[in-house]
């Protein structure tokens, strides 16, 4: 099943997704509190899937977006957005982002898009 | 979950109230506190909407829709006075929220009433001021708008060879951000189509065109050349779709050619998982659960079984000691995740300082020392309110009025200074002000009409006169304000304190200020322990109190008129307190040269206890003596040795007291 990293500033955000996924057959194989630590851990653990918070500290979720996709073209990130941030993940979306969850996320939503990838 | 979400919220909570506040004293919000207030309520809103607790969500929202604002348009008539004071009185609201959600009550606070003062705020900051900077970024926004729409606008090539397609795309009900998911479309297509045109045509700026989506569905029309089944096999690939309308335009419109191939529902069965919340009685059962493993931990540890005494098993020994090892590191980690840093209670007391000093009039400054200091993570929980009190009395009490201060030839700014540091195997706090002091006559007024004390000439010690405070119903301040004068609360501070197994002293200084200080042990949990033999009972002495011990020699010991024992070690004198005698224990050894005798320190103070024989250094968890039995004096506690007997640990600080 796919590996996934869970990229969130939020410790409870992290938690509810990753009890979420593992419930479902995902392998969370890492997370990271901001987009920095995301970039070092995408090139360590390599997942099948990032999912990618917009607002963070350090690097936010656009930028860390930007330079995974640099990294590896063919990354599979998923932004992690709350409403009210849509030109965001627009920007995400250019960014080469395959694709969106909006906060608070049902786990259908996230399932559907998740399994899209 | 819930455990999760509490702890990160007020811990975020707290972060951000720093911030402000820091801000608030240089006056000013710089770019990197504006950043991270928003930040700090962005997630909160976010983990409170996936928690349902909309309120919050609500209220959270707000603030971040007032910090975008700041951090976007930098407007310059802001008053920070007035933004703290908005920001902290929401902090409020989600703390009393959280403490609703703690006691399992449904946090049904209505933020309406925040939300609009912070909406109205906004407004007023959007009206006057700034206005420059909005017409500039909304210049800038239509930009950036036409900058990212490069993909649909391509110039009209040759067509001639492609097709025209034209696409309707519904999506699912309530996947939210439709708009955004059309531009997804969009930018899957960029590749493959050229001239895209599509309807609404401002996917992302118009927020009218999320609802016409809903409605209508997202219409594109395109050139590609791409056949239709690739067309349709991307277009299908797409999240949330309810339904793809996908034909062929004739370019000539000759022959009609309506491929028209609708209705690919995706719409499966839905299947929602409410929002598990954890109840009540499942988390004491957790809290039970960790508080049995941590006295399991404890006592694995320091149980040693008397009868392999005297065998010889080397290989036994080998694999004891190897195991000791381990369960040594275990117990380390097991005590590491129960000692906490003050820094979090202590941080709080910021708050307190300000509202009283806009409350009351007054400038000071709290400065705060060793907040690194760790203690075990029970006393952090109780020392809390104490701690509160005893500052608010400083501030309210304790400092004077600006005139009266300068009046006095002090500076109008009073200091409260808040300390911690490690001693020994204990933790001292200290609360000292700058302030007028204690008010002696006053208090042994108030001591004389309750009859705490009968006669005033009698002489007592400053110490205890200032310790009066601490009785219930005991204050000298006429004028009760809001903070504190009310008299209940000092004795709540002392019983607080005594709880966690502490001590607070005052000392006091008229026209210089107070110090309180408390004492609390470092950890309630396991203490290195000497333990001693007198006669058939065993104590236990913290071995961090333990100077020395030796055999003295008959000729060192000196007995006053009194009949009070002293030995002379290396020139100083020191008193003896014999263990038999404090505690009437017969057919024990008196003759001091066939005993031993232990140094103990507490305090800056030594005293020499006289006991028959040390039995050994052994690592003892500490439990309190049980409630039928009154405060002995000279006995902290008592604990369960390896072979089942009780041992009864001594309290060296009464003990030195007592000479």
């Amino acid at each position: 099943m796919a590996s996934v990293l869970i990229v969130d500033d939020a410790a409870f955000m992290r938690t509810s997704l990753k009890l979420m996924l593992e419930k479902n057959g995902f392998t969370v194989v890492g997370e990271a509190d901001n987009g920095a630590a995301a970039i070092q851990k995408y090139m360590e653990l390599n997942p099948n899937i990032v999912t990618m918070d917009i607002t963070m500290p350090v690097l936010d979720g656009i930028e860390a977006t930007k330079k995974i996709k640099e990294v590896d073209p063919q990354a599979k990130v998923v932004i992690v957005s709350a409403m009210g941030q849509e030109s965001y993940v627009r920007d995400a979306v250019v960014a080469g982002a395959k694709n969106f969850i909006v906060k608070p996320f049902k786990e259908e939503h996230v399932l559907k898009v998740l399994n899209s990838l | 979950m819930l455990e999760m979400y509490k702890f990160e919220t007020n811990q975020l909570l707290e972060q951000m109230e720093q911030v402000v506040i820091n801000s608030e004293k240089s006056n000013c919000c710089s770019q990197e506190a504006i950043n991270e207030i928003f930040r700090i309520m962005h997630t909160i809103k976010g983990s409170s909407a996936m928690m349902l607790f909309n309120g919050i969500s609500t209220l959270a929202h707000s603030i971040e829709d007032l910090f975008f604002y700041l951090r976007e348009y930098k407007p310059e008539n802001v008053d920070y006075m007035k933004l703290s004071d908005l920001v902290l009185s929401c902090t409020d609201f989600i703390k009393e929220e959280l403490s609703k959600i703690e006691r399992g009550v449904e946090p049904d606070g209505n933020p309406d009433e925040s939300v609009n003062i912070i909406k109205a705020y906004l407004t007023e900051l959007k009206g006057d001021g700034g206005g420059n900077a909005i017409q500039e970024n909304t210049d800038e926004k239509k930009d950036e708008g036409k900058k990212q729409k490069y993909f649909i606008t391509r110039s009209l090539s040759d067509n001639s060879e492609k097709t025209l397609y034209k696409a309707v795309i519904y999506f699912e009900e309530g996947c939210e951000m439709e708009n955004i998911r059309a531009f997804t479309v969009m930018h899957s297509l960029k590749n493959i189509a050229q001239d895209i045109m599509c309807e609404p045509e401002d996917v992302i700026e118009n927020e009218e065109s999320t609802r016409f989506i809903r409605e209508n569905g997202f219409k594109m029309q395109f050139y590609s050349d791409k056949t239709y089944e690739e067309i349709e096999n991307i277009l299908n690939e797409t999240i949330f779709l309810k339904k793809l309308e996908l034909e062929v335009v004739d370019n000539n419109d000759t022959a009609n050619v309506n491929k028209k191939k609708p209705v690919i529902d995706l719409e499966s069965d839905r299947s929602i998982t409410p929002e598990a919340v954890r109840t009540e009685k499942e988390k004491e059962k957790e809290q039970a659960n960790k508080t049995l493993l941590h006295n399991f931990i404890s006592e694995a540890m320091v149980t040693s079984n008397p009868d392999l005494k005297g065998l010889s098993l080397d290989n036994f020994n080998k694999a004891a000691s190897q195991l000791k090892k381990i369960t040594g590191e275990l117990q380390d980690i097991v005590m590491s995740i129960r000692m906490v840093p003050l820094s979090a209670t202590f941080q709080k007391m910021h708050r307190i300082v300000r509202d009283m000093c806009k409350k009351l009039d007054k400038d000071v400054e709290l400065e705060i020392l060793g907040e690194t200091t760790e203690v075990d993570k029970n006393i952090i929980e109780n020392i809390s309110d104490p701690l509160m009190h005893l500052i608010r009395n400083s501030l309210d009490h304790g400092i004077e009025t600006k005139e009266e201060r300068i009046k006095n030839g002090k500076s109008q700014k009073g200091k409260i200074t808040l300390e911690a540091r490690n001693e020994g195997g204990e933790v001292i706090i200290i609360v000292k002000d700058d302030g007028r002091g204690l008010n002696k006559e006053k208090i042994l007024q108030k001591a004389l009409d309750h009859g705490l004390i009968q006669d005033i000439n009698r002489e007592i010690p400053d110490r205890e006169i200032f310790s009066m405070i601490f009785l219930p119903g005991f204050s000298t301040k006429e004028n009760v304000t809001e903070f504190s004068g009310r008299g209940v609360g000092m004795d709540v501070v002392s019983n607080n304190i005594e709880k966690i197994g502490g001590v607070v002293n005052v000392d006091s200084i008229a026209g210089e200020g107070t110090t309180m200080t408390i004492r609390i042990p470092l950890t309630l949990a396991i203490i290195d322990g000497m333990n001693i033999r007198v006669s058939n009972s065993t104590y236990t002495i913290p071995i961090t109190s333990i100077k020395e011990s030796f055999r003295a020699k008959e000729e060192d010991l000196i007995t006053d008129p009194d009949g009070n024992e002293m030995i002379m070690v290396r020139g100083d004198c020191y008193p003896i307190i014999r263990i038999h005698k404090l505690f009437n224990i017969k057919d024990s050894i008196t003759n001091i040269s066939e005993g031993i005798t232990i140094m103990v320190e507490s305090e800056m103070n030594t005293v020499c206890l006289f006991a028959d024989e040390l039995l050994g250094e052994q690592q003892v968890v500490v439990k309190a003596l049980p409630q039928y039995i009154k405060k002995v004096k000279g006995i902290a506690g008592c604990t369960l040795l390896g072979e089942g007997t009780i041992s009864l640990i001594l309290d060296i600080a009464a003990l030195v007291k007592m000479k």
